[in-house]
């Protein structure tokens, strides 16, 4: 069972909001399925980032893929050592792998709980 | 549901790559596209610095591509597109090249080209990056014992519709400013005839592997309309080749 004290996104990225401050990040599963991470590129300290629309992107495997944010608000802190240890997202994806801190505005109507999340993620394989 | 399939001749960088996106985000069916270059050209991966090319002589048209991983010289090569709902390739990114690698392994053998998909070996991840696509092969690419003979690569999105748009380069003829390739013409000479029964077999290929029937088609009116905006705004303004 994936962490219960967040709320996840059906494209594999989790949010835990603490005291109006939304903590990012993407899941075992969807590094499971990039394997081999070569880049990360994440939104800096002051920009705005908006529910349901892309915040960052990641290379795996010569495969770009594009990071959804699950709110909208201004982004006031990213883990900047991240894009530089790829390896952490494979070890630890919810905690040491943090990927930015969003002053939360609006949170996505697509957010699911633990639960729901586990089962989407069975469904997938 | 059909394989749309698009034959294009040779076109601009700028019109290639704004083409490609446009079927990604546009095309309604799975959308496999064959086109060529001219003039010949270097696209730049997605992620890649201007700044690490400066020594490609200048004249050469450079681009940035939406996809993934090195750069390539397209020269005298059979390119493809697919633009299609996530759901139709494997969810693993590996074995989604597994599957488009071992149909074009298909298609060489169809036409007397020998290859095949190189097994085992370091993770891409794990190496040292090279700049150019072909430099240097690692798991999983489409190799003959001269080279990479493919360069592949991605641009996965989940919204609005989970899509992928997976790049081809096949080499037909080895180019100067990137001599460490394989090409066809090691095994066959890519005449005209042979052009045409290697582009046959592709298509039938890779409809085989994606358990779709080919259809013959060209761009609609909406995506022709979507890549004439995004040449201008996008693949060729020099300045969003240059952003990173």
């Amino acid at each position: 069972m994936r962490p219960t004290d967040r709320k996840y996104l059906k494209s594999h990225e989790w949010c835990k909001i603490e005291n109006g401050i939304a903590t990012l990040g993407i899941t075992d599963f969807a590094v499971s399925h990039l394997s081999d991470l070569v880049f990360l590129d994440l939104p800096n300290k002051g920009a705005s980032v908006t529910a349901g629309e892309s915040f960052g992107e990641i290379e795996s495997v010569k495969a770009v893929s594009s990071l959804y944010s699950p709110v909208s608000g201004e982004v006031i802190d990213c883990n900047k050592n991240l894009p530089d240890n790829l390896e952490w997202l494979a070890q630890d994806p919810f905690n040491k792998s943090w990927m930015i801190k969003v002053k939360v505005t609006a949170q996505s109507k697509a957010l699911i709980d633990a639960a729901a999340y586990e089962t989407q993620c069975q469904a997938e394989g | 549901m059909p394989l749309r399939v698009i034959r294009d001749g040779d076109g601009p960088a700028a019109w290639n790559m704004a083409v490609d996106e446009a079927l990604l985000h546009a095309a309604t069916t799975p959308t496999l596209r064959l086109y060529g270059w001219r003039p010949h050209a270097v696209s730049l991966g997605w992620f890649q610095r201007w700044v690490d090319f400066a020594d490609v002589p200048a004249g050469i048209d450079m681009v940035r591509r939406l996809t993934g991983g090195g750069a390539i010289y397209h020269g005298d090569e059979l390119t493809f597109s697919l633009a299609l709902d996530a759901d139709l390739l494997p969810r693993d990114v590996a074995a989604s090249y597994e599957l488009l690698h071992d149909a074009a392994v298909a298609a060489l053998a169809d036409v007397g080209v020998a290859s095949r998909r190189l097994a085992g070996g370091q993770p891409v991840g794990a190496r040292p990056r090279e700049r150019w696509c072909f430099a240097e092969p690692g798991a999983g690419d489409l190799v003959t014992p001269a080279g990479k003979l493919l360069g592949s690569a991605q641009r996965r999105v989940r919204a609005p519709r989970s899509r992928v748009l997976h790049h081809g380069s096949l080499v037909l003829r080895r180019p100067d400013l990137t001599p460490f390739v394989a090409a066809v013409a090691d095994a066959r000479e890519p005449d005209a005839a042979l052009r045409a029964r290697l582009a046959d077999a592709l298509v039938d290929r890779l409809a085989v592997a994606l358990d779709l029937p080919a259809v013959a088609s060209g761009l609609a009116a909406d995506e022709h309309a979507m890549a004439t905006a995004l040449t201008r705004s996008r693949y060729g303004d020099s300045a969003f080749t240059r952003a990173r």
